[in-house]
């Protein structure tokens, strides 16, 4: 044997090697105490221009370091010691539970009036409680919650039922706004005759449905992520626009637009400035119709050609689905959905700008949509709602600048470990599972471009 | 109820396929992928009312031949004339999929593609669906024509559905269904847009004996008793010779020999095409003389044979 090999053979033994801390335990342990370190240093108190270093010594001599390393670790420990233990105790709480949740299930599936009673518990909720909340919840709720869970409705299905990935959606949004403003004569250039604000909402759902017949007729050939970067271009679009064209737009400056009036002659009502609740009231009815007419949609021909084009779009063509017309017919309902809520957006805040309509709101949107439960009405209502009060919600506890970041944290924790969101639809659950026995991939992300057929 | 599916033919009544009329007539076609010809001037004459298989080795171009008529695939060259019951004359070479479906030629899939999350039922009201008008706000409305149609849409199923035997699985999940009940689901996606044409490519893969002679009696029965012309791609010999008029053979796209089951079978340019691949076609021809079902001879040959497909591809090629 020469000395070579003899060097690489024990090379090759100290490589084989495992050292206590790299076995996968010791080394999750190490990845939680970074986890806390990390976690300190984003929670603990900021950086200043004074001290490079000054957060660094501040966080890691702060007894929040000793919180979260007792929660980093504790978790560790737990899993890596505890697991039985953890098992049989979750064992013996599921089976307790199991049955009057089986029960609970079997009713709500069974009998009507359960289901009836809930809904109705739902809206008696969404009308009375709103009225007891502060003047700045109640903002919040109808500049913010009502308006993007009428946009996630919409968008819903662009990508929860027809499977399209949409990454501008507030591009109609916007669309929508700026029709306001021009039809009631807010835009430096004037409309050939001025509309009420309500006018304006046909007239915007028919200005959405012609831009999504636009977008979508060329794009249409696209799948998954190509079509999602047109659309991220046609956002783009439609924000510089808006931005640049500020002789016909208002730009950055904006433009103020008178809010919501209704005059029927023996009886006229004006949405006033201060008090929220009138226009909540007006924004609780637009959702409560679109989520009806939704409903029945996704019950119909349409929601399930939809289906079909999603799982499986050569089947779909082959059994006779003009595939073209409904993916078109969806762009467009979910454009003007977002068109109305872009007029109500405009009517109710009274000023818009081009910075309303940043592609984070794209971006955000879409986020709401796939928390909730990609095409399920319920979920995206929850979804849309949820991850809007969010951010608001933590401004009290956390630095502001900060709180989207733990709306980050939050999704991606979500999509770990729900991916279906938090109330999936039934079909949609469906597919995944599907899809994870490979059985079938419906899932507008991976689709391959070009397909494949046999 | 089978009867609004009964369209003219009394039982077992069907008439003689007539030689001079074609429902589909194709000539010339020719499909090539970069480098590989699938289909080299394919011919194919099929006369209303037949059920005319297609065999061929693994790769011959049969299922490159039902994507270029049913709008798959747009071949490079070629016409393919479709003449339906109601006259006229229509040139499918390029046609959209789905216009290639109104038109009436309906199709399964080699590898089922049923839309596996929905119900049995809601797999075939797509399919009932394309024929139904109803625009999505007069659905979002409620209103009468949208409840007729969705009606309409509910009852066609079901009764297509019920010829095919599932009746009693409307509500199962397709993608929980037996292999053979998915291949019966698709050709009742298919039934239920009223096809003239039914094309089926490898209806037998897959399925057990007992399901084998089920889906020889239901090709029989969508023949006979609907009156529909059948396009067949099977492996299973057994199966072709008993079921088909006539049978066309491809090999390396180009098709080799036509004729009656027994005819083609004694073609000396056949058994040549399947010497080199496998002694299947005789074997299972043996097996069809002996006449009582209980010879099928394998369980599963249509997953063995996709099995060879993928072990010896590459060496045919080179042969
Ligand atoms: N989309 C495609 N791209 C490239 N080549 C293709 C494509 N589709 C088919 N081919 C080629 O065309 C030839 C014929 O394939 P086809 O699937 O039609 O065979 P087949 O007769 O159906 O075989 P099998 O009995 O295995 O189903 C093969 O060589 C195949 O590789
Ligand atoms: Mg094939």
């Amino acid at each position: 044997m020469s000395a070579e090999a003899l060097v690489r053979g024990r090379a090759a033994e100290r490589l084989r090697t495992v050292r206590w801390y790299q076995r996968p335990r010791w080394k999750r342990l190490g990845a939680m105490i970074a986890l806390a370190v990390l976690a300190v240093m984003v929670t603990g108190v900021q950086g200043t221009q004074r001290d490079l270093f000054y957060a660094l010594e501040e966080n890691l001599t702060s007894p929040l370091l000793l919180v979260w390393l007792a929660l980093t670790v504790g978790v560790w420990a737990v899993r890596e010691f505890l697991s039985p233990q953890v098992k049989a105790v979750s064992d013996g709480y599921r089976s307790v539970v199991e049955e009057p949740r089986g029960k609970l299930r079997r009713a709500w599936r069974e009998e009507k009036w359960l289901r009836w009673g809930a809904l109705g518990a739902l809206v008696a909720a969404a009308v009375f409680l709103p009225s007891g909340l502060e003047r700045y919840w109640q903002t919040v709720l109808v500049d913010q919650i009502a308006i993007y869970v009428l946009v996630a409705i919409g968008l819903n299905v662009v990508i929860g039922w027809a499977g399209m990935l949409d990454l501008g959606f507030i591009a109609f949004f916007a669309i929508g706004a700026y029709s306001a403003a021009y039809w009631t004569g807010a835009l430096p250039v004037q409309p050939p005759m001025e509309l009420n604000n309500f006018a304006v909402i046909p007239v915007a759902i028919v200005t959405c449905l012609l831009a999504g017949v636009l977008l979508g007729a060329p794009t249409l050939r696209l799948r998954g992520d190509y079509l999602a970067i047109v659309t991220l271009g046609f956002h783009e679009i439609v924000y510089l626009t808006a931005k640049n064209l500020d002789d016909v737009t208002g730009g950055t400056g904006g433009v103020k637009v008178e809010r919501f009036s209704l005059d029927l002659g023996f009886w006229s009502y004006e949405w006033g400035v201060i008090d929220p609740m009138p226009y909540y009231y007006l924004l609780l009815v637009f959702i409560a119709v679109v989520v009806f007419f939704f409903w029945r949609l996704e019950h119909s021909k349409v929601g399930r050609a939809w289906t079909a084009i999603r799982e499986d779009e050569v089947a779909a063509a082959s059994t006779g689905v003009n595939t073209v017309r409904f993916k078109l017919m969806a762009f467009a309902i979910g454009a003007s959905t977002s068109g109305v809520a872009g007029v109500a957006y405009a009517s109710k805040v009274g000023y818009i700008n081009s910075e309303n309509f940043v592609i984070l709101l794209s971006v955000l949107v879409l986020a709401y949509v796939i928390f909730g439960g990609m095409g399920s009405i319920a979920g995206v209502l929850f979804g849309a709602a949820f991850l809007v009060w969010l951010p608001e919600a933590l401004r009290d506890f956390v630095d502001p600048k900060d709180r989207y970041m733990y709306l980050g944290v939050l999704l991606v924790i979500m999509m770990i470990y729900r991916p279906q969101g938090v109330i999936p639809s039934r079909r949609r659950a469906r597919e995944l599972k599907l899809s994870e026995s490979g059985e079938s991939d419906a899932d507008a992300m991976t689709e391959p471009a070009g397909g494949r057929l046999s | 109820m089978t009867t609004e599916l009964i369209k003219g033919k009394g039982p077992g009544g069907r008439p003689e396929p007539d030689a001079g009329d074609l429902v589909l007539d194709a000539s010339g076609v020719t499909l090539r992928f970069g480098g590989v010809t699938s289909l080299d001037g394919v011919e194919l004459s099929m006369r209303r009312g037949e059920i005319l298989a297609v065999i061929g080795p693994n790769g011959a171009g049969k299922t490159s031949l039902f994507n270029s008529l049913t709008g798959a695939y747009v071949p490079q060259e070629g016409r393919i004339t479709y003449r339906p019951r109601a006259g006229g004359e229509h040139e499918l070479r390029g046609r959209k999929p789905h216009l290639v479906n109104h038109l009436g030629l309906a199709r399964t899939f080699q590898n089922i593609r049923l839309f596996g999350a929905l119900t049995a039922l809601e797999n075939v009201k797509i399919a009932a669906e394309t024929r139904l008008k109803s625009d999505p706000v007069s659905i979002m409305l409620g209103l009468p024509n949208a409840r007729r149609a969705e009606r309409a849409s509910d009852r066609r199923a079901h009764e297509v559905l019920d010829f095919v035997g599932l009746a009693a699985k409307l509500n199962e999940l397709a993608g929980s269904l037996s292999y053979g009940d998915q291949r019966r689901l698709e050709i009742a996606r298919a039934l239920a847009t009223d096809p003239q044409v039914l094309l089926l490519d490898e209806p037998a893969a897959g399925t057990n004996p007992t399901e084998k002679l089920e889906l020889e009696e239901l090709i029989r029965g969508i023949n006979r008793e609907l009156g529909v012309s059948v396009l067949l791609i099977e492996h299973d010999m057994r199966l072709v010779m008993s079921v088909a008029d006539r049978v066309m053979v491809l090999n390396f796209g180009k098709k080799i020999a036509e004729g009656s089951p027994s005819q083609v079978q004694r073609d000396p340019a056949v058994v040549e095409a399947y010497l080199g691949a496998s002694a299947e076609p005789e074997e299972a021809a043996e097996g069809a003389d002996g006449t009582d079902g209980g010879g099928v001879p394998q369980a599963r040959d249509g997953e063995v044979t996709d099995e060879r497909a993928a072990q010896d591809g590459p060496g045919k090629d080179e042969a």
